[in-house]
């Protein structure tokens, strides 16, 4: 479906073909396919209840869904075949568009322990204490995070900007491969917008991809994706690039809505 | 002595008449008085010994009583005349607290020298004030028939006091009598650390009473840790009364025992007093822990909060039953109630019973109850940050408890507290969660 940009067509770093997925009986995903490349970004968009959060979430190995038939492949290997942890340390990361709270694990915990079962998984050192610590450090500035917050509960207490800061805090530390962002810059003010987008922006890379799920064109102000996917009742029903955002931001999705039913 | 009723008659009680009868002329005055002892044999031979179909007692292990040998006081079983005293050097003493007395009872009786000072006496007897203990309080009864030593403490001012109750090897199928009173004058404040140690070779039964007073605009801290070894049989049994704008503070922690029953209750009895009530309990293998704790609001505008955290793994039982009665005497009262258990072994078990009783208008109450397994919400969170499954699971558990953990505020309590449940969850300790 994409190409990249330069015309030579390296192999996908997500490929799904003809996505049929259920949710407590019901069809949420009708037949979705979507090719994702190394140093792409692509926004989904769509209306509520389009499937959009059933993609991420399916992709990331979350129960409760039925896959009906269709495929995905992250790296040239089945995703479905992996367990959720084992996609996680392969370098796919969803970043939730409500983290929990998890009072008692603290975050300078959960993150090391995620970092090294990544590292572990790539057949590197496990960092030390310090190590960690002067990683971590960094990002936190560049998410402008309170040091303090490391010895908090996971989430426990926070904002939800806050929470979504951490998400992207978590990405930034554990550099997947492929990040999907879902609904990311809900129920962001502007300037926890800008934060968050920069801290997406910065793990923009050629060898990285991103997959943001978002209702609204205004996060791609910040974060320029290369194509834009409308999803509509369960299926891709137009992709383009980002001048389709501000086309949908004009004309909302009704129209698409009722192209797809047609 | 008394006979109690044929309809009332157990096995069980059989041998607690006869075990005192055996030593009941050699139990010290100094202790109990001798009518006060006579007054509990006859209260439980009336009230019969608690029985599985009793609604209160449900959840006990009262078979566990039966493999006790004998119900008398260790010491006064170890030596036919006098009692002789046991070597606290066999059990390993937690560090000291700084800052804080320790006073040590080993199998029920006073161990080491020092009383602490200008607490009122150490040791000594003085009838416990109070109404009898009700039935679903009748452990207590025991305690005051076979207890061979008693510590009275009077707070003035502030202290901070540590209580040791250690059980020896040398009370193996015996009976262990910790017992405590407690007053605290009027604005005064004490810090006090109750832990309950030793691990027996054989069933050894550890009942412990304690009367507590609070008196007006008093504050009272009590962390309360039971680690006692598999072969204790532990039943405790606690009467607290607070007055006007006094406050009670309970950080209960229970691991240990093969079973384990604290029999509770708070009476909120002036004006603004109020109880804060946080408890874990953690079992494994066949353990059995049961908690009774009954709440009464007597005055007005007082408040309970009452949080209890239980895990049940493998095959062991965890019950937890919150009675709160807010009276016809006490409007603007405050009372919440948060119970949650969690269930990880096949075998294991947990009830919980929250009950609200509210006679008055003009009360915030609120209650909720819930027992299940892990939230998969929270371990997908995880799993999605490539935490592995076992760990996330111990993650869970560790965070499961943390609320109740981290309202302990003395750090050196909290660790042994921390290092005592993460020792019931051999996961957790696996992952290193402690720091």
């Amino acid at each position: 479906m994409n190409s990249a940009r330069d015309g030579v067509a390296p192999a996908p770093l997500l490929q799904v073909r003809d996505l049929r997925v259920k949710v407590a009986g019901q069809e949420v995903l009708r037949g979705v396919s979507l090719s994702v490349g190394a140093g792409e970004v692509h926004a989904i968009m769509g209306p509520n209840g389009s499937g959009k959060s059933t993609l991420a979430h399916v992709l990331a190995g979350r129960p409760g869904y039925e896959i009906v038939s269709g495929s995905a492949s992250f790296e040239g290997h089945d995703l479905f075949a992996l367990a959720p942890e084992q996609r996680a340390r392969a370098g796919l990361f969803l970043g939730f568009q409500y983290p929990v709270e998890i009072p008692g694990v603290n975050n300078a915990y959960l993150l090391k322990a995620a970092v090294n079962a990544a590292r572990r998984e790539r057949g590197l050192a496990e960092l030390d204490a310090f190590e960690f610590l002067a990683l971590v450090r960094t990002k936190i500035k560049l998410m402008q995070i309170d040091e303090s917050f490391l010895s908090r509960g996971v989430n426990e207490g926070f904002s939800g900007g806050e929470k979504k800061r951490n998400e992207i805090l978590q990405m930034l530390v554990l550099e997947p491969k492929l990040a999907l962002l879902d609904e990311t810059d809900s129920g962001l003010d502007i300037d926890a917008l800008k934060v968050v987008a920069n801290g997406v922006n910065t793990l923009r890379a050629a060898e990285r991809a991103i997959v943001l799920v978002t209702h609204y064109q205004r996060m791609l102000d910040y974060v320029v994706p290369d194509f834009v996917h409308v999803l509509a009742r369960g299926r891709i029903a137009r992709s383009g690039d980002r001048t389709l955002a501000l086309e949908l931001e004009k004309r909302g999705y009704d129209w698409i809505s009722e192209q797809v039913a047609a | 002595m008394a006979t109690p009723t044929a309809t009332l008659r157990s096995a069980t009680l059989d041998r607690i008449l006869h075990d005192y009868a055996a030593v009941a002329a050699r139990l010290p005055d100094a202790a109990v008085p001798r009518a006060q002892r006579a007054n509990a044999l006859a209260a439980l031979s009336k009230l019969g010994w608690p029985r599985a179909s009793d609604e209160q007692w449900r959840y006990t292990n009262l078979r566990a009583f039966e493999a006790v040998a004998t119900f008398g006081p260790a010491a006064f079983e170890a030596a036919a005349t006098a009692p002789a005293p046991a070597d606290a050097g066999a059990i390993e003493l937690p560090p000291p607290l700084p800052g804080f007395e320790r006073l040590v009872y080993l199998d029920g009786m006073r161990h080491s020298a020092s009383a602490p000072a200008g607490h009122g006496s150490g040791s000594a007897a003085t009838a416990i004030a109070g109404e009898d203990w009700p039935p679903e309080q009748r452990l207590g009864l025991l305690c005051d028939m076979f207890a061979s030593d008693s510590a009275v403490l009077r707070i003035r001012g502030s202290a901070a006091i540590e209580l040791l109750f250690l059980t020896s090897a040398a009370a193996a199928g015996a009976g262990c009598y910790p017992r405590l009173q407690l007053a605290l004058d009027a604005d005064s404040e004490l810090k006090l650390v109750e832990r309950h140690l030793g691990a027996p070779a054989a069933p050894t039964l550890v009942c412990a009473n304690l009367r507590v007073d609070v008196g007006r605009n008093a504050r009272l801290t009590h962390y309360r840790l039971q680690q006692c070894g598999e072969q204790v049989v532990f039943a405790d049994t606690l009467a607290a009364q607070l007055a006007e704008q006094a406050s009670y503070s309970v950080r209960q922690v229970a691991i240990g025992a093969g079973s384990a029953r604290t029999s509770a209750q708070v009476r909120l009895a002036g004006r603004g007093a109020a109880l804060s009530w946080q408890a874990i309990a953690v079992g494994r293998g066949q353990q059995v822990h049961d908690t009774a704790l009954k709440v009464e609001h007597l005055a007005a505008d007082t408040r309970t909060e009452e949080v209890f955290r239980g895990i049940a793994d493998e095959r062991a039982r965890v019950a937890f039953s919150g009675h709160i009665h807010i009276g016809a005497s006490a409007p603007g009262s405050d009372a919440r109630q948060s119970l949650r258990g969690l269930i990880e072994g096949a075998g294991a078990e947990i009830d919980l019973r929250p009950r609200l009783e509210i006679s008055t208008d003009e009360v915030k109450a609120q209650h909720g109850a819930t027992t299940g397994a892990l939230d998969e919400n929270l371990m997908f969170y995880l799993l999605a940050r490539g935490i592995d499954r076992n760990t996330a699971r111990a993650l869970l558990k560790w965070a499961f408890l943390g609320d109740v953990l981290r309202a302990i505020d003395l750090p050196q309590v909290r660790r042994a507290a921390e290092h005592g449940a993460a020792g019931q969850l051999p996961d957790v300790m696996a992952i290193g969660a402690l720091t």
